[in-house]
């Protein structure tokens, strides 16, 4: 019966392709445009190196020390700096080309010497972009901070060292400059090393409670340590939501056309047409998450690091989502109510879950709905197996995610029929 | 089974908030045998059927399906009912034999069966040229034909057809009717729910009107008709607009007013009664005829008498 059904709706489908066409579309555009908005895949890292101009307006020593930290060592397997006036940096961060333009102005070191104006970096970000803009801002707060500290401790140094920076001093003086602040540093080691703030990685058992990408620290290879695997997981969870929400409505289809009537005069359970309907969306689900997982693995360079077990996860939470819709339209005979009440269950079910790292969300939440929430547990258990190596209890959670699929299909069957027989039809 | 009724319908009842959808039906539909169930729409043949067939749980009242009944045993009262639902339920985008095969599977036959089965109801509905072709390029009067077929797969012996050729062009809706007499012939007993009179009058082995969920009348076109007194009526035009029949000596002893109006006044004669004589009666009541018409009586006037309106209206 099952078999029969589903080929009754793949035949249907390949007479009809469009909507089930935009279904394997929108992740298809999602991807790709997600791949766009964050730029790609990269070579250094999931982020990539951030391109960025550099203005020097200052054209000083000082100045110079600023522009060459940019691109030394590490900072340039991620930063990509380079140098050009305002105007040309202005022109090009127009065209899109860069993340973002750093101005350092005139009279940046006078004025960092001598202390008698506010000293100011200037950090033009480019509006297209999201997260290489706000890293290069984080990272110039990072400097700030390091200009700071260098200004507090070597204040009354300062004039000696503008003397020394505008070629004033003679080379003894200068000798004599360097081995104070070699005293004041020693002075101030057991502060400096070992610093006073560590960062450790959390160890795999508790990443299920912290869940942002920072605890990514590096379990095999920088490609899987990327913010966006952490995204990619949470979106494909919120949109293979939205798309089963959307398959399911082919109930409605069949509501509209008298059929499903038409088969309940000649069946008596409904539970085989719904199981039938679940599949044949469940079967859709998985292309789609091919396309936005395996896709968008390609677009940002992402290692899955058990990609059977994903695949396995994604089965059961896809049964879950197609499984849930099923019982939405039972509960809502009216179609143009019940794609708003998908689309907030997708949208709900699908932040809470686990679209935005559990931090951010309200303690309440956190504690006593998100840890409920079926998402959640797709979202938290795929990104553990991503992040979290080995000992994760997939196979448990599929399971979990399919079995209450099942119960949701006969609940939708129950509510199907006590619709049907109190005579309330679409 | 022989003699045994197919169907029985005791006191069905069906109501949908304040509104007596289906008040206390009763009927009965045996094989071989055309039920026509006749009413306006909304009179409750609808949800009537959809009580039959499980469609709908009834408030009161039992179905009974080859004696069992229905909700003991729904499944297998499903397989000796056919149901033609009144919308089209038929799959568009598929052909007219996939719909066929499809609706056979589901009634339990294996796919052999499916695919001879459709072959011998394409020929049947005369669509067999159009078998490979989608639904939706097929006309109005070949969707009905399909949407017939897809309920005889399974060869029902109960056949519940609502309104089975609304809405289609007069060539199509000779096609379905006569396609209907062959089942019928061949032992099909059929509840057949319509609101064109001439169906009922010329389809159907026995009628009950329906109207506001009650069944008023039931039997033969000729029963039905012996109701009025006879098989003539008279329609009387005048102004009848400040005239009280009641009030002319007599009339009520020799007349049985089926329909009065302004301008008509439609009756029969009690007991019998020479034509002629019955027209002289009437040319001699006090009103100014204009006109005196002498027909046979038809189900319009049953349905007028019962309920006090024309089933057209």
């Amino acid at each position: 019966m099952l078999r029969v059904l589903l080929s009754k709706d793949l035949r249907r489908a390949l007479r009809n392709p469009l909507p089930w066409l935009i279904h394997l579309i929108v992740p298809l555009t999602l991807t790709a445009l997600t791949g766009l908005v964050f730029g790609g895949h990269s070579d250094g890292g999931a982020l990539g190196r951030i391109r960025f101009a550099v203005v020097d307006e200052d054209k000083t020593p000082l100045s110079d020390v600023l522009r060459g930290a940019a691109n030394q060592s590490e900072g340039g397997k991620y930063l990509e700096p380079v140098f050009m006036e305002r105007e040309e940096a202005m022109g090009v961060i127009n065209a899109g080309k860069i993340s973002a333009v750093l101005i350092i102005p005139t009279n940046f070191m006078r004025n960092y010497l001598t202390a008698r104006e506010t000293v100011s970096l200037e950090l033009i970000k480019n509006p297209a972009e999201s997260i290489h803009p706000a890293v290069l801002e984080e990272l110039l707060g990072a400097v700030v901070t390091a200009l700071n500290a260098v200004s507090r401790n070597f204040n009354s140094e300062f004039s000696a060292w503008q003397a020394v920076f505008e070629g004033r001093e003679d080379y003894h003086k200068v000798s004599a400059l360097i081995e104070r602040a070699g005293d004041k540093l020693m002075a101030a080691r057991k502060f400096i090393n070992p610093p006073l703030v560590i960062y450790e990685k959390e160890s795999p058992a508790d990443e299920s409670n912290s869940g942002a990408p920072a605890k990514a620290g590096g379990s095999k290879g920088g490609d899987a340590n990327g913010v966006f695997t952490y995204l990619l997981i949470g979106m494909s969870a919120m949109f293979l939501l939205f798309i089963a929400g959307s398959a399911m409505s082919d109930l409605f289809r069949e509501l509209r056309q008298h059929t499903f009537l038409r088969y309940q005069t000649l069946r008596d359970s409904l539970v085989p047409f719904l199981a039938s309907k679940a599949v044949f969306a469940v079967v859709m689900l998985l292309l789609c998450s091919a396309i936005m997982l395996g896709g968008g693995g390609l677009i940002f360079r992402i290692h899955w690091q058990q990609p059977l077990a994903l695949m396995t996860l994604t089965v059961g939470y896809t049964c879950f989502t197609a499984a849930l819709f099923a019982v939405l339209v039972a509960l809502m005979p009216d179609e143009r109510h019940a794609v708003v009440l998908n689309n907030l269950a997708g949208m709900g079910l699908g932040m809470l879950g686990g679209l935005f790292p559990p931090q951010q969300l309200p303690a309440f939440l956190r504690g006593y709905i998100t840890r409920l929430l079926p998402s959640f547990w797709f979202v938290d258990t795929a990104r553990n197996l991503q992040f979290g190596g080995t000992g994760v209890a997939w196979g448990w959670v599929a399971l979990k995610l399919a079995a209450l699929g099942v119960v949701l299909i006969v609940l939708a069957a129950i509510l199907f029929r006590r619709r049907f027989i109190t005579g309330l039809r679409t | 089974m022989a003699g045994m009724s197919l169907l029985r319908v005791e006191h069905l009842s069906k109501t949908f908030g304040t509104i007596r959808a289906v008040d206390a039906v009763n009927l009965e539909v045996r094989p071989g045998e055309i039920y026509g169930l006749l009413g306006p729409n909304g009179a409750g043949k609808t949800t009537t059927i959809s009580m039959i067939c499980g469609l709908l749980k009834p408030d009161a009242g039992e179905v009974l399906v080859a004696g069992a009944a229905f909700w003991s045993d729904p499944q297998k009262a499903k397989r000796i009912m056919g149901v033609v639902p009144q919308e089209l339920a038929i799959y568009e985008e598929l052909s007219g034999r996939e719909n066929l095969e499809f609706w056979g599977r589901m009634a339990g036959l294996s796919s052999r069966e499916a695919r001879s089965r459709a072959t011998e109801l394409l020929e049947a509905l005369i669509l067999t040229d159009r078998a490979k072709d989608a639904v939706n390029t097929y006309s109005g009067g070949m969707k009905r034909r399909i949407n017939l077929g897809c309920a005889l797969l399974h060869r029902p012996q109960l056949l519940l057809l609502d309104e089975p050729t609304v809405g289609i062009d007069p060539q199509a809706r000779l096609n379905i009717l006569e396609f209907i007499r062959n089942l019928q012939a061949s032992g099909t007993g059929i509840l057949y729910t319509t609101h064109y009179l001439e169906e009922a009058e010329t389809l159907c082995q026995r009628i009950g009107i329906i109207d506001h969920g009650r069944l008023l009348a039931e039997g033969t076109l000729s029963q039905l008709r012996e109701r009025l007194g006879g098989d003539r009526v008279f329609v009387l035009e005048a102004d009848f607009k400040n005239t009280s029949p009641e009030a002319w000596g007599g009339f009520n002893q020799r007349f049985r007013v089926i329909q009065k109006s302004e301008r008509q006044l439609v009756v029969a004669a009690i007991g019998a009664c020479d034509p002629s004589e019955c027209l002289k009666d009437l040319l001699d009541l006090p009103v100014h005829a204009e006109n005196v018409t002498l027909k046979r009586p038809s189900l319009n006037d049953v349905f007028l008498q019962l309920t006090g309106r024309e089933l057209r209206e």
